[in-house]
């Protein structure tokens, strides 16, 4: 096969989607745009920007493919396990269509590299990440480098597109999303009343302190009560420092002995004895080790850990426990001997490993027979432990193709006719779109005004921003602060920091800085300041504005606006409701190539700034994940 | 380590196979996964470019369908490289059933494709009468598509003789058709289910299954609610506050009928009353000022004091005549139907699902609860399964119904549904939609019906026109494999529109109310210029979007879990939007 570089061949290979595309197909075909995360959603818009003709397709993501990709992530295949995404997504995407730039990027998006300047070189950022922070941060890094950015998720059958664009559309931020749930400590380790607290004990304490690193800072903890039960805390530290001990005789052949009789005999027994906590519960039942292996009697087969979708009886997942101890003893020890300095080797939990799984699974159950709570098949185990999203190929590729939709209104200018789109199995509609809501005033992160700093890191001080730009330029009074990911830098109580230039602040080129205004009366909306770095001439100020500012005050509420559109969070209004709106059908909204619908009489088009809705609203709560 | 293992190590689970499908399983669950294995898609993709057959197959070999059969006997042309993910360069001038299929098997290797280079005429038989397309006579083979668990028709110029003898077929033979048209930015599929197609697993949301019977409490519960609250007011504040709120319900329905000569709260304003009444009898007088199982008591007054209700959906099975009338060779569908129709008869009642909410409880109240539920459920499940075994005792069946289908029909009772398949909606000379259709256009300015009519002109005016301009391929509207058609024909918008105002004329001249073609014409017409825009081709994305839709719902079809689209659906890509319709 010749390089089909020649024009001819190009365009008759062109030629299906240049017909429909019209002439936004121009735009298109030298068009730069960025893709985050070569997951689920990602092979599948990848495919769909190929075959549409995008020029030039910039992927990051910082994940290797696993086995349980394969049944959506259609680029990748079994010999792919354990490599790049982004990798081996351009290669194998680019082998279907040679003449499509794709540059790969095996790398954190929130990496220095990808800054401010690097973000506005694409007409266009999609999202297709398994993540809120990272999506928080693209969201940030695009409203910063004023691109256009198509945020996508999907969970199940359900899923979301969102075009976001810096002062027109809401951004990711605002609406809050819903944070994972937590527990009080002593919910965890001392009552547990349901089968996730006897999980969340094996997961993130008697797994972590076997095998990791150590419970303290655990998000899953909430640690709003532990004043309040400050003597309880105190013994279940020290039930902590002695497990941490028995972890020394990791490896022989007592280990899941001793394990088993700490956390499911002595601990217990302890409890048992707090007559206070048990007045208005069911005391927990001590497990004898003894007992329990002989009650197995050489009945339990070796396939128990097989039977994920069964419930396990004490014996069985008796056995799976020791069994589990031991491979996770041995992973550890084998990763251990293998450094001669010493380097203490951690273990962390992870869904698809079989071997922590099984020890997950198995030490909650016994832990909820000892406290009468029903024990859980693994499979349920797994997905309570692991955060799982059930993810299929269709669902993503549904997604994808409304993502490269709103994409080709971008591209045509028409940024007030994107939509915000929702996927569901249930109702009528499958797709659902509805009109942008404009942005939250009260948004803290796209409700702010923002900005360049030039800084010269050889002269600028803290001060130079402080008197030199924020109180003499800018106008702002004493009653600010200074802040960046770390905390405070400056605020009126907090002058130690004012000397210090930037670099020993800490703050670098492509940082930001959040200047939080407390004026009484009417405060400034926050200023957020990206730093650029910068020799500047000895004659000009060490600090430079790259542009002059006119901050707006924060608003108090807005009424008149916020009725209609601040209805909370990035939900549809409830289902089933249907709004109509007068005079002409979807066809007024031209099709993508505005010449011929001139052509064809243009009468109805005076109403196209507000499509028609029909709106049915999602089961549950906002679609958040996908991978 | 040299000391012998305490207990046997057991072997590393779940399989390969498992994992890789683990995020899937989570929506169909093993069953659903061996129904997916053990079918085979025929996908006939005479169409061209045929991009959006292709994309359906894509997202059902990788959750990992048995096997596929793609007929197809264009060849590769240029540009299907441009569109087509599953061809590659070294395609060109090669049979594109081949090709795809090649790069389709890539996905998975533990599906099967099979690509078979021929016209749909020749794969179907060449003897299909004009005059009489639907005699299944014409066959050569009258059992060609029988080993098929579901077919895939693209929409092509042959269509409407070749797509009416498949339908027919496949209502024969209980066969899943789904038809499959996408152009420029509009796509359009219908599905031809069975008749009947019962779903028993259709996956209700699980806020709405709950089933607590508070209105008609068995012995065993009472008891319970009565032990639990006889002294209520002089319990201590933390049990008075952990009461469950179920038995605080019975406690206060047993008061409100003392005093309503029997009777439960039944209108909305008693219902008020009652919940106002469930309201004061919490304590405020403790440190929380106010109890949380009485919060849950009083919301959930107005959803669970229904009097229990058969539900359409299960009325429509119980009264199917494949229900009452059973013969020896009735699926075990109609089995388990019939038994619960005479469980629902004797008790006024379904079946106990026995699934119990979360709720504030001390445990080992909430455990005996949860015991009292599952065991009347186990109770009920047991009286469905003897009545079910007499009958089949009486029909001399050879092969009992397993116990699990049993189960898994009596605790999904009230949401089993049935869908009554129909024939493919297509253009035929002389078929006609419900006038009720196009009324449904004039009453609603936005909707998207419009679409399927521009396809149905666009079918037509495709028959009209499959003899007069003559094709390398015959079953090909645009050849893709013609060298000579440097720039192919484009439909004349007029011809079109005449088309749209025939099948307007035909699908009105029912016995409904009078509809005139100028009236829809204008919501038609621009849908038309598109079409004509986009002379036949396919754009990916749309392709690839109506595949991941069509996919979706033929999952649901081979696994008969979810409830799937009867029977058509239209996407508007202009506007992001899909609507459904029974037509």
């Amino acid at each position: 096969m010749e390089p089909a570089t020649t024009k001819p061949v190009a365009t008759k290979r062109e030629r299906y989607y240049r017909q429909s595309l019209g002439a936004v197909y121009g735009r298109i075909k030298q068009s730069r745009v960025l893709m985050v995360g070569a997951g689920g959603i990602g092979c599948e818009l990848l495919k769909n920007l190929v075959l549409t003709g995008f020029a030039e397709v910039h992927i990051v993501d910082l994940d290797t493919i696993d086995l349980s990709n394969l049944n959506r992530q259609f680029l990748f295949r079994h010999e792919h396990i354990k490599k790049s995404k982004a990798l081996v997504a351009k290669e194998s995407a680019g082998k279907f269509n040679p003449h499509v730039k794709l540059e790969a990027h095996h790398a954190n998006i929130k990496d220095p590299q990808f800054n401010i300047d690097w973000f506005a070189s694409f007409q266009l950022v999609f999202n297709a990440l398994d993540n809120i922070d990272a999506r928080r941060h693209v969201n940030k890094m695009c409203l910063a480098a004023n691109v256009p950015l198509i945020e996508s998720g999907t969970t199940g059958f359900n899923g979301q597109v969102q075009v976001i664009i810096k002062g027109k559309s809401e951004c990711y931020d605002c609406n809050t999303k819903e944070t994972p749930k937590t527990f009080p400590v002593c919910t965890i380790r001392s009552t547990p009343s349901q089968p996730i607290h006897c999980i969340v004990w094996a997961k993130s304490y008697l797994f972590t302190e076997v095998f990791g690193t150590s419970e303290d800072e655990v998000p899953e903890f909430d640690h709003t009560e532990d004043s309040e039960n400050a003597a309880e805390i105190e013994n279940l530290r020290k039930e902590a420092h002695a497990l941490k001990e028995i972890r020394q005789s990791m490896g022989s052949d007592d280990f899941p002995r001793k394990i088993f009789e700490k956390v499911f005999t002595d601990d217990i027994h302890r409890l048992r004895n707090m007559e206070d906590m048990w007045k208005m519960r069911q005391k927990p039942t001590a497990l004898d080790f003894e007992t329990v292996s002989k009650s197995n009697g050489g009945e339990v087969g070796d396939s128990v850990a097989k039977r994920d979708q069964d419930t396990w009886n004490l014996a069985e997942n008796f056995t799976v426990f020791c069994d589990s101890l031991r491979r996770l003893s041995r992973r550890l020890q084998q990763a251990q001997g293998g450094e001669a300095n010493g380097v203490s080797h951690v273990l962390s939990f992870d869904k698809d490993d079989d071997d922590t799984l099984d020890f997950v699974a198995s030490s909650a159950n016994i832990r909820s027979i000892i406290f009468g709570i029903e024990p859980r098949s693994k499979f349920d185990i797994k997905q309570m432990a692991g955060n799982i999203i059930p993810a299929i190929a269709t669902t993503n590729a549904m997604t994808a193709s409304l993502c490269v939709l709103q994409a080709f209104k971008i591209m045509r200018g028409d940024l007030n006719k994107a939509k915000m789109v929702f996927l569901e199995r249930s109702g009528a509609r499958v797709v659902n779109s509805e009109s942008l809501r404009p942005p939250k005033p009260d948004c803290p992160v796209c409700g702010i005004m923002s900005s360049r700093l030039v800084v010269d890191p050889l002269r600028a001080t803290l001060n130079d921003l402080v008197q030199g730009i924020l109180k003499s330029d800018l106008g702002y009074g004493d009653e600010f602060s200074i802040n960046n990911e770390v905390g405070t830098l400056y605020d009126p109580d907090l002058e130690d920091n004012l000397s210090k230039k930037f670099s020993e602040l800490g703050v670098g080129a492509d940082s930001f800085l959040t200047i939080i205004d407390d004026d009484e009366e009417n405060p400034r909306v926050n200023l957020s300041l990206s730093i650029s770095e910068k020799s500047l001439p000895e004659d000009s100020k060490p600090v430079v504005l790259s542009q002059s500012l006119d901050i707006p005050r924060k608003r108090t509420v807005d009424t008149s606006q916020a009725v209609e559109h601040t209805n909370g969070t990035t939900e549809p209004p409830a289902a089933p409701g249907k709004r109509k709106r007068a005079g002409s059908s979807s066809l007024d909204e031209p099709g993508i190539e505005g010449q011929k619908v001139a052509k064809r009489g243009k009468v109805q088009d005076t109403d196209q700034e507000d499509d028609l809705i029909l709106v049915d609203g999602p089961s549950q709560g906002a679609i958040v994940i996908d991978d | 380590m040299t000391a012998r293992p305490l207990t046997p190590p057991p072997l590393q689970g779940p399989t390969a196979k498992e994992k890789k499908y683990d995020r899937q399983l989570r929506l169909w669950a093993a069953s659903g996964q061996q129904a997916l294995e053990d079918a085979h898609v025929l996908l006939l993709n005479g169409g061209s470019p045929g991009v959006v057959g292709v994309e359906t197959l894509k997202n059902l070999i990788l959750p990992g369908i048995g096997s596929y059969t793609i007929v197809d006997g264009n060849v590769v042309a240029e540009k299907d490289l441009g569109i087509n993910f599953f061809l590659t360069d070294h395609s060109l001038g090669k049979s594109r059933a081949d090709e795809t299929c090649k790069y389709l098997t890539e996905l998975n290797p533990d599906v099967q494709g099979y690509p078979v280079q021929k016209s749909l005429r020749d794969f179907l038989g060449s003897a299909i009468p004009s005059d009489a397309p639907d005699r299944l006579s014409s066959l050569t083979n009258p059992n060609a598509l029988d080993k098929y668990s579901l077919v895939l028709f693209v929409a092509s110029k042959q269509n409407y003789p070749l797509l009416r003898l498949v339908s027919s077929y496949c209502a024969a033979k209980a066969l899943p058709l789904f038809y499959l048209h996408s152009l420029g930015l509009f796509s359009h599929f219908s599905t031809q289910l069975p008749d009947p197609f019962p779903i028993v697993d259709t996956h209700p949301d699980p806020t709405s299954t709950q089933d607590l019977r508070l209105l008609d409490p068995w012995p065993e519960l009472q008891a319970f609610a009565k032990s639990k609250t006889e002294n209520l007011n002089t319990l201590s504040n933390h049990d008075h506050g952990h009461v469950p709120y179920l038995l605080l319900l019975l406690r206060f329905l047993t008061d409100w009928r003392e005093s309503h000569d029997g009777n439960p709260p039944s209108e909305y304003r008693e219902k008020k009353e009652f919940k106002s009444l469930v309201e004061s009898k919490a304590r405020t007088d403790n440190p929380e000022g106010g109890e949380e199982n009485f919060d849950e008591a009083a919301a959930a007054v107005l959803k669970s004091l229904n009097k229990p209700s058969l539900p359409s959906g299960l009325r429509q099975v119980l009264e199917d005549p494949s229900s009452k009338q059973l013969q020896q060779d009735s699926a075990n569908f109609w089995l388990i139907a019939n038994a619960i129709q005479k469980f629902h008869q004797k008790h006024g009642s379904l079946p106990l699902p026995g699934a119990l909410p979360d709720m504030k409880a001390q445990s080992q109240d909430y455990i005996q609860l949860q015991n009292i539920y599952k065991a009347k459920s186990r109770r009920d499940i047991e009286e469905v399964t003897n009545s079910l075994r007499s009958t089949e005792a009486d029909l001399k069946r050879q092969t009992p119904v397993e116990a699990k289908e049993i189960e898994s029909f009596c605790k999904g009772a009230a949401f089993v549904k049935l869908i009554k398949g129909q024939p493919l909606p297509v253009y035929a000379p002389n078929a006609k939609a419900p006038p009720t259709s196009l009324q449904n256009i004039l009453d609603d300015e936005d909707s998207l019906l419009p679409i399927f009519l521009a396809f149905q002109a666009y079918d037509h005016w495709l028959h009209e026109n499959s003899n007069t301009t003559p094709q390398t391929d015959p079953s090909a509207p645009f050849s893709s494999s013609s060298s000579s058609s440097s720039e192919e024909a484009k439909p004349p918008l007029e011809a079109l529109k005449q088309s749209a105002t025939q099948t307007i004329d035909l699908n009105a001249a029912g016995d409904g109310p009078q509809i005139n073609a100028d009236d829809i014409m204008p919501r038609i017409e621009p849908i038309l210029a598109e079409f004509v825009r986009a002379a036949g081709a396919e754009l990916h994305n749309i392709s690839a979007l109506t595949g991941g839709m069509v996919a979706q719902e033929v999952i649901k079809v081979l696994t008969k879990q979810y409830i799937p689209i009867d029977n058509t659906c239209v996407f508007d890509g202009i506007a992001s939007k899909s609507a459904v319709f029974r037509l």
